[in-house]
């Protein structure tokens, strides 16, 4: 039978995508001193997924490369080999050159094979340059160094008593429990101690004498077992047990990183005796949450010698130093109660001893649980939705206004059920709207391998704080907001934060730091990326301006200054790197964020740091809107922008120079901007008096926009003008009204823009 | 290049006949492939637009798609420009978008194989020449056949952005 394959490629394509993405962001969080158990155990399970599917799907090249990958990853994981600085690049370098091959896949460019051939071959260096106890101990399971070795393990063969209790199926088979102790006396010798009546449900008891780490059997009595209801525990004297433990933990890489995943979840509760033994990163963390480590632990665990063991009977301290421990701050050694163990650990294990009592971090695997609470929906398909319930509230408008229109001659209950279906609807486009919110985080995540590869290329110290990672917003903007923002911060890297030597003189401690926050703020989400460097600088700006001929004086103020990078062809790097520099970006940047209805704005000081805000609508296809007449149309405002109106009286309204208006409003004079002049729409009122002054204010600017009259509030559907025809200067985009006619939303920004310059234009005539 | 494809088609099929809708714009009547029109309907008065051509009357909200309305009569100078019941809107599927173009009167769908298509001497029309694939001729009418996508795609017709435009 031949399944078509290509049909899942898709899914395929996204799961490695985000598999890809988390693993990355997991091994930029990782402190490399003492890495977190829980982290590794993550990055590994996430490339151990890749290798899988990727695997099934038939690329092998993604699975050739994640192999190599995970040899290294398991070998870390268990501690064989300390985490090292160069094997984080090294995993990062590998993550890049699957992304690409998984890009390759979907139809981008080639991947060059020496960079994939590089790759593997700095992996398999890494994995293979163990330290020589180590080496020896893969091989060995049982000599490992030290104490533990003064014992030859050969004394006895390790033990172990398991008891299970078959699920109802496989006791009802014939096959299975025999094919089991089949299976199980390939490992050695078996003792069956007690059995249950055949074919009636009940606990089997065996013995297993064996020189194998019980991990390679764990899985398969897990397997058969009910859920849960399976116990392995060594019960050989405790020397032998001690190099059993070893041997578990020097398993070799591979054949465990499959049993990994079988043991990890089941033992829970059921196996808590076992883990102590196990000395595996999976093991042992579950148990302690509820910090009740039955007795045997501790005397096993005590007389084992074995880094991790120790852990065990201490379950209150343990405990204790989570909140410490949170923020990956490893607690010192000596503050362990069982100190001297450590010191007798062999060490190559010492970064393992360190980190056990971090793993006691009472959290469970984070994957395990969210996945089933969510579904894979293209985002075609949400559109679609969206779309149809946009044609809804429209739909729902005009009934509405039909049967305002029939004023007393509506039946009541129609009146009654129209409200009834405006809420409905309302609701309706509230909940699928939610679909396409997502945290800003899937943007932010990238940013700290960008901080990080960066700084270390520029050969600043950086330190990247993140705030608001959660705010949430429209799909279509994530995407849209990624390039801007991880230009801003190559920017701010480049040219705001300072070479430590500088920082030191200038009295800051050298690792700048750059800030991102992301917030909600009324309508918009604002975005904000810091940095505490140098700060703009205003003379090199303004010198800059003059050089490329722009008209600029040394009184402009501060905010017209900064404006000024946004223009092309505008660096004042004094070097062009290869990171910026070369003066295109700024511009691109602004023409983004505006074309995405944002704004970006800067403020900075000299010496003490820049901070560039990007606002940006929530949502893109929604807006909270009032609706102005002016002459025979009608324009949306969004309401976001509304301060007040008001009807100007006689002479309320005074001229610049006689062209320019303006109007005094509660202390501050503000230009008049009227609409119909503006757009030039025949048959609207002229007479100021006539008609009505609505206040807007686009950040920190206001103006009067002068229209005949205002119509009234609505929730609009925003529709692209662009789709099927351009942008219009002045106008954000367009909307159905409740009759089916077309109403253009206006840019208010845009609109005070171009009375701001009119109105400088007019005030620099009048003093010339 | 599109046209020079178009053309190398239109040799290799010359036997084979492809539909065109046919519509007059004064007292000319062109042809365009039927492929690109989505539907006919009647005019209804748009939504202006600031700033733009005359020849763009504006938009329109056809089943929630804001769709612009071109009177290619003001764009060529053809025909009365008038607005009655029975102006006639042909919306077009050109480009990925949706544009409507107001014309005086639809006539019909008339199937013309390639060899029926001559070569359209060169001379300065009303609109550049490069849009017109070849002239038809069908009982004493002459069908001008354009290249409707290329026309309204074009820059003079303002209705794509420069930067979209190439």
């Amino acid at each position: 039978m031949t399944i078509d394959m290509s049909q899942f490629y898709q899914v395929f394509f996204e799961e490695t995508a985000e598999h890809l993405a988390a693993m990355e962001s997991l091994l930029l969080g990782l402190d490399v001193g003492a890495p977190d158990d829980e982290s590794l155990n993550a990055i590994f399970r996430a490339a151990h997924s890749i290798k899988g599917s990727s695997g099934t799907f038939g690329f092998t090249d993604l699975a050739d490369v994640t192999h190599v990958l995970e040899n290294l990853l398991d070998r870390i994981r268990k501690h064989e080999l300390p985490l090292r600085n160069d094997m984080v690049d090294a995993f990062l370098a590998a993550g890049d050159t699957l992304k690409a091959l998984l890009s390759a896949h979907q139809g981008g460019d080639p991947v060059d094979a020496g960079t994939v051939g590089d790759v593997c071959a700095k992996l398999k260096a890494l994995t293979s340059d163990a330290p020589a106890p180590d080496a020896a101990a893969a091989k060995v399971p049982a000599p490992v160094s030290g104490q533990d070795a003064a014992v030859p393990p050969s004394a006895g063969k390790p033990c172990y008593e398991i008891e299970f209790v078959p699920t109802l199926e496989a006791a009802a088979d014939h096959q299975v429990l025999p094919n089991l102790l089949q299976e199980l006396s390939v490992f050695g010798e078996i003792d069956i101690l007690a059995q249950p009546q055949p074919n009636a449900p009940g606990m089997w008891r065996l013995r297993l004498t064996t020189e194998r780490p019980q991990d390679d059997f764990v899985d398969i009595i897990d397997f058969i077992s009910e859920q849960d209801a399976w116990r392995v525990k060594p019960v050989a004297g405790p020397v032998e047990d001690a190099g059993g433990a070893y041997g578990l933990f020097d398993a070799p890489a591979t054949e465990s990183a499959e049993d990994a995943y079988g043991f990890f979840e089941p033992q829970v509760e059921a196996a808590a005796v076992t883990q102590a033994e196990e000395g595996d990163g999976f093991g042992f963390f579950e148990p302690l949450p509820d910090a009740a480590a039955p007795a045997p632990v501790s005397a096993a665990a005590g007389e084992e010698g074995d880094g991790f063991g120790f852990f065990e009977p201490l379950p209150v301290p343990a405990a204790d130093s989570v909140p410490a421990v949170t923020e990956s701050l490893p607690p010192p050694a000596p503050v362990l109660p069982d100190a001297p163990v450590v010191s007798a650990a062999p060490p190559a294990t010492s970064p393992a001893a360190a980190t056990p009592a971090r793993d006691s971090k009472p959290k469970p695997p984070a994957a395990a649980g969210g996945e089933a609470a969510s579904i894979r929906v293209s985002v075609e398909r949400a559109d679609q939705l969206i779309n149809l319930v946009g044609e809804l509230v429209i739909t729902q408008a005009m009934l509405l206004q039909c049967a305002t229109q029939m004023n007393d001659a509506a039946p009541e209950a129609l009146i009654n059920g129209l409200a009834q279906l405006e809420r409905n609807t309302r609701g309706l486009q509230e909940a699928v709207m939610s679909i396409r919110m997502m945290p800003i985080s899937f943007v932010f995540s990238r940013f700290p391998r960008v901080v990080r590869d960066l700084s270390s290329k520029l050969g600043k110290q950086v330190e990247l704080k993140m705030t608001g990672e959660t705010t949430e917003l429209d799909k279509g903007l994530i995407e849209r907001i990624a390039d801007p923002l991880t230009h801003l911060i190559r920017n701010s890297l480049d040219h705001g934060v300072e070479m430590p030597e500088k920082r030191i003189a200038a009295g800051k401690s050298p690792t700048g730091t750059i800030t991102l926050k992301a917030a909600h703020q009324g309508g918009n989400i604002v975005i904000e990326v810091g940095d505490d460097g140098a700060g703009l600088n205003r003379q090199r700006i303004l010198a800059k301006a003059r050089e490329r001929g722009f008209q600029v004086s040394d009184q402009m103020p501060d905010q017209e200054v900064w404006a000024l990078i946004f223009e092309a062809g505008f660096s004042t790097a004094e070097v062009v790197t290869d990171v910026s520099g070369r003066g295109v970006g700024m511009d691109v940047v602004r023409r983004n964020i505006q074309s995405m209805g944002g704004r970006i704005e800067i403020e900075s000081m000299t010496g003490i740091g820049t901070r560039m805000t990007v606002r940006l609508p929530l949502t893109l296809a929604i807006l909270d809107g009032m609706s102005v007449a002016v002459g025979e149309h009608t324009y949306i405002l969004p309401l976001s922008y509304v301060i007040e109106s008001l009807q100007p009286e006689h002479g309320d309204i005074k001229t610049l120079s006689n062209q320019g208006r303006v109007i005094q409003v509660r202390g501050e004079y503000l230009p008049v901007v009227s609409l119909q002049e503006l757009f030039r729409v025949p048959g609207a009122e002229t007479d100021f008096t006539k008609g009505i002054l609505i206040v807007l204010d686009a950040d920190g600017t206001k103006a009067a926009l002068f229209v005949d009259a205002l119509v009234g509030q609505h929730q609009v559907v925003i529709k692209s003008l662009e789709q099927n025809y351009r942008r219009v200067s002045g106008i954000s985009g367009a909307t159905i009204m409740g009759d089916g006619r077309v109403a253009l939303i206006l840019d208010v920004s845009a609109l005070i823009e171009s009375a701001r310059s009119t109105q400088q234009a007019m005030a620099a005539a009048a003093t010339a | 290049m599109e046209a020079v494809n178009q053309q190398n088609t239109a040799t290799e099929e010359d036997q084979s006949s492809s539909e065109y809708l046919t519509f007059r714009l004064g007292e000319e009547e062109y042809a365009i492939d039927i492929l690109k029109v989505q539907e006919i309907r009647g005019y209804e008065s748009p939504t202006t637009i600031a700033y733009a051509p005359p020849f763009i009357k504006g938009v329109i909200n056809l089943r929630g798609i804001i769709v612009p309305i071109v009177d290619l009569r003001i764009k060529f100078g053809l025909g009365t420009v008038e607005y009655t019941p029975f102006t006639v809107v042909i919306i077009l599927n050109i480009a990925q978008r949706v544009i409507g173009i107001v014309v005086d009167s639809v006539s019909d769908v008339t199937s013309l194989t390639g060899g029926q298509i001559r070569q359209a001497p060169d001379f300065s029309a009303s609109f550049d020449t490069k849009y017109i694939l070849g002239l038809a001729s069908i009982d004493k009418r002459m069908l001008i056949v354009t290249d409707i996508e290329r026309l309204m795609s074009s820059r003079d017709m303002e209705l794509i952005d420069e930067a979209a435009a190439n």
